[in-house]
């Protein structure tokens, strides 16, 4: 018991239930929970593994590695800057989901074995979900039944992977799995879900800008970063990585240059991001895992910088579209300062964060020899500063001055931004600071003069490409169909039938509602029983359990 | 308008910059035979991105809806 003492989810995680209890001192407790939860990090040492056994398994909480460690800084580095930008948030219940969002994406990462990592892994869906249901209207609340649906799916299928793994070779632990049996498959297609693969992509665009002005930059971070890291430990090395990476970013990439929504531009961009990063796994050398990790943090502080600003944005103006928004760079000078710093590490500028990691996963691709590969790569790089480097802040930032009347927001959301900024030019200056973290040693230097002159030639050039075409790229009021296509409009039919079974188990819980725990019941009919596709979904999941424990048997 | 022209022009200023960054290239460290020709990143980064739009473009006429689709 003592031992929970060196555990820094058990932090998060009393931080989360003191919000539940006190909600008025919600942003000092995260706060703190989140600097704990770091200085235990720190403080205690690496040999540290806390085991416990459960059915008989013989489980472990927390594994530290070096790659570990690194997603851990960084998971808790955007989560303290992320509690700071939410102060002003009046959604006290919001900070405590957020809270536990981050515990249990802390959880998958320090767990040493898949049963542990399961577990935080639905925990991150749920939670994650809340945190999407907490802005409290009905799109969040559509959205938020999409994305939990799909995630019990990803999660279910994650699920079968394992019971195939457990009852082939009887050990959990976490170890590299080599694609030749059917769980394998299993798990690799749960993994990859969550990290926003195709053909399922479309999920981050259409959950993560529902969040709240503040929750966004949560969302942004946990999910699709974990699944990077658990695919990073599993299945490196996998050529058929690399062009699941490939189609992420041409996908992020053309689909972003047809969107309005700012926010959901930049969840695009996280599609293409998080390609670049799969197809550095795919890769598979020392190279290019130290690559797709320094990739991964450095993302997540852009990412999160990019959010805050359209965040801010939003606060500020109230809109979210492309189309309402222009010219602000004269009223909000510093958030567009922020915005543009962003804009640029995304796009891998020389000097900044983005420059020093991505430029490592092309070039281990370059050292391999892997011409075609090669060549996509730098398509996508071109790309990004097409669709995020340049079309976020012009379109919001400048463009046609809409005259709306904004000022730079208040000085809690400054800060974060502003530090963020911080933290990607000095990455970008001095690249041994993050180096210094990765799981393999580096002896690759970010600047020569052929990475230089090559990176600005791209960049520069697709800039002009971007305002040659401006005129094409004007936005309009549309939307662009995905393959939630599917799902939303072409099978309502399912849905119908879902909704008059579970209509069956409501009129049941309508009997107790007069009595005296009606508010409760109320709540659970309300979140959960009303959303009659989730508990058809549960209903689905344990059969299948059942079933494939039998035919395990 | 007149602000898109004014940046086209600068980018075009800066442009012209571009080819004294060759003398920091050093053309003896490449391994494909087309990163060995002048002027390969610039073409190639502009085709690529004109390409990306002219496929997103594409793909819009078949995929592009209004806005309350789903509603």
């Amino acid at each position: 018991m003592i031992d929970l003492i060196s555990y820094p989810v058990v932090y998060l995680v009393l931080g989360a239930v003191a919000i539940f209890l006190r909600p008025k001192f919600a942003n000092t407790i995260g706060m703190l929970s989140i600097i704990s939860s770091m200085l235990c990090l720190l403080i205690v040492s690496d040999s540290q593994v806390l085991n416990y056994q459960i059915m008989s398994f013989d489980n472990v909480f927390y594994e530290i590695s070096d790659l570990s460690f690194l997603f851990c800084v960084v998971f808790l580095t955007i989560g303290l800057f992320g509690k700071i930008f939410s102060v002003y948030r009046e959604n006290s219940s919001e900070k405590g989901y957020v809270l536990l969002y981050i515990a249990s994406a802390l959880g998958v990462v320090l767990s040493g074995d898949f049963l542990t990592l399961y577990v935080f892994w639905e925990a991150m869906a749920i939670t994650s979900t809340f945190v999407i249901w907490s802005t409290k209207n009905q799109l969040s609340l559509d959205s938020g039944n999409r994305y939990i649906i799909l995630h019990l799916i990803g999660g279910l299928i994650l699920l079968v992977g394992l019971i195939g793994l457990y009852g082939q070779t009887y050990d959990l632990t976490i170890r590299e799995i080599s694609l030749n049996t059917w769980y394998s498959w299993f798990i690799l297609i749960g993994l990859l879900l969550n990290a926003g693969a195709p053909p399922f992509s479309q999920w981050i665009p259409d959950a993560y800008p529902e969040g709240s002005y503040s929750s966004s930059v949560f969302l942004s971070a946990y999910t699709t970063k974990t699944a990077v890291y658990v695919l990073i430990v599993t299945f490196a090395g996998n050529s058929i990585l690399i062009y699941i990476g490939i189609y992420m970013i041409l996908y992020g990439i053309v689909y972003a240059l047809l969107e309005n929504d700012i926010r959901r531009i930049l969840s695009y961009s996280i599609v293409n991001q998080v390609g670049f990063m799969i197809v550095g796994i795919g890769i598979g050398t020392e190279l290019a895992i130290n690559g797709t990790s320094a990739h991964a943090f450095s993302h997540i502080i852009y990412k999160g910088l990019l959010l805050m600003s359209a965040g801010s944005v939003l606060y500020v103006t109230g809109k979210r579209k492309c189309t309402d928004v222009g010219g602000l760079y004269k009223t909000m000078p510093i958030t567009a300062a922020c915005g543009i710093i962003g804009a640029f590490a995304i796009s891998a500028f020389p000097f900044t964060s983005g420059f020093i990691s991505k430029s490592m996963i092309v070039e281990s691709s370059y050292i391999e020899g892997l011409e075609i590969i090669w060549y996509f790569l730098l398509i996508g790089s071109a790309g990004v500063f097409l669709h995020a480097g340049i079309k976020f802040p012009w379109f919001v930032f400048f463009h046609r001055d809409r005259k709306l009347e904004a000022t730079d927001p208040p000085i809690f959301m400054i800060v974060p931004m502003v530090s963020l900024s911080f933290i990607c030019i000095i990455l970008g200056i001095f690249p041994n600071l993050l180096y210094i973290l990765l799981p393999y040693s580096v002896d690759y230097i970010p600047y020569t003069g052929n990475h230089i002159v090559s990176q600005l030639h791209l960049l520069l050039f697709s800039g002009l490409a971007f305002f040659m075409a401006l005129k094409y790229l004007e936005r309009t009021l549309t939307i662009t169909l995905d393959i939630d296509y599917l799902y939303r409009r072409k099978y309502t039919f399912i849905k119908i039938i879902f909704s008059k079974i579970v209509s069956y188990f409501v009129s049941i819980i309508e009997h107790f509602k007069h009595t005296k725990i009606n508010k409760n019941l109320y709540l659970i009919e309300n979140t959960l029983l009303n959303q009659s596709s989730i508990s058809i979904m549960l209903s689905v999941i344990t059969t299948i359990i059942i079933l494939v424990f039998l035919l395990n048997i | 308008m007149k602000t898109r022209k004014n940046i086209i022009y600068t980018i075009f200023v800066i442009i012209s910059f571009t080819p004294y960054l060759y003398l920091f290239y050093d053309f003896k460290k490449v391994k494909f035979s087309v990163d060995n020709l002048v002027g390969f990143y610039p073409i190639y980064g502009f085709f690529a991105c004109v390409g990306l739009i002219i496929f997103a473009k594409l793909l819009a006429l078949v995929l592009k809806k209004d806005e309350d689709f789903y509603d």
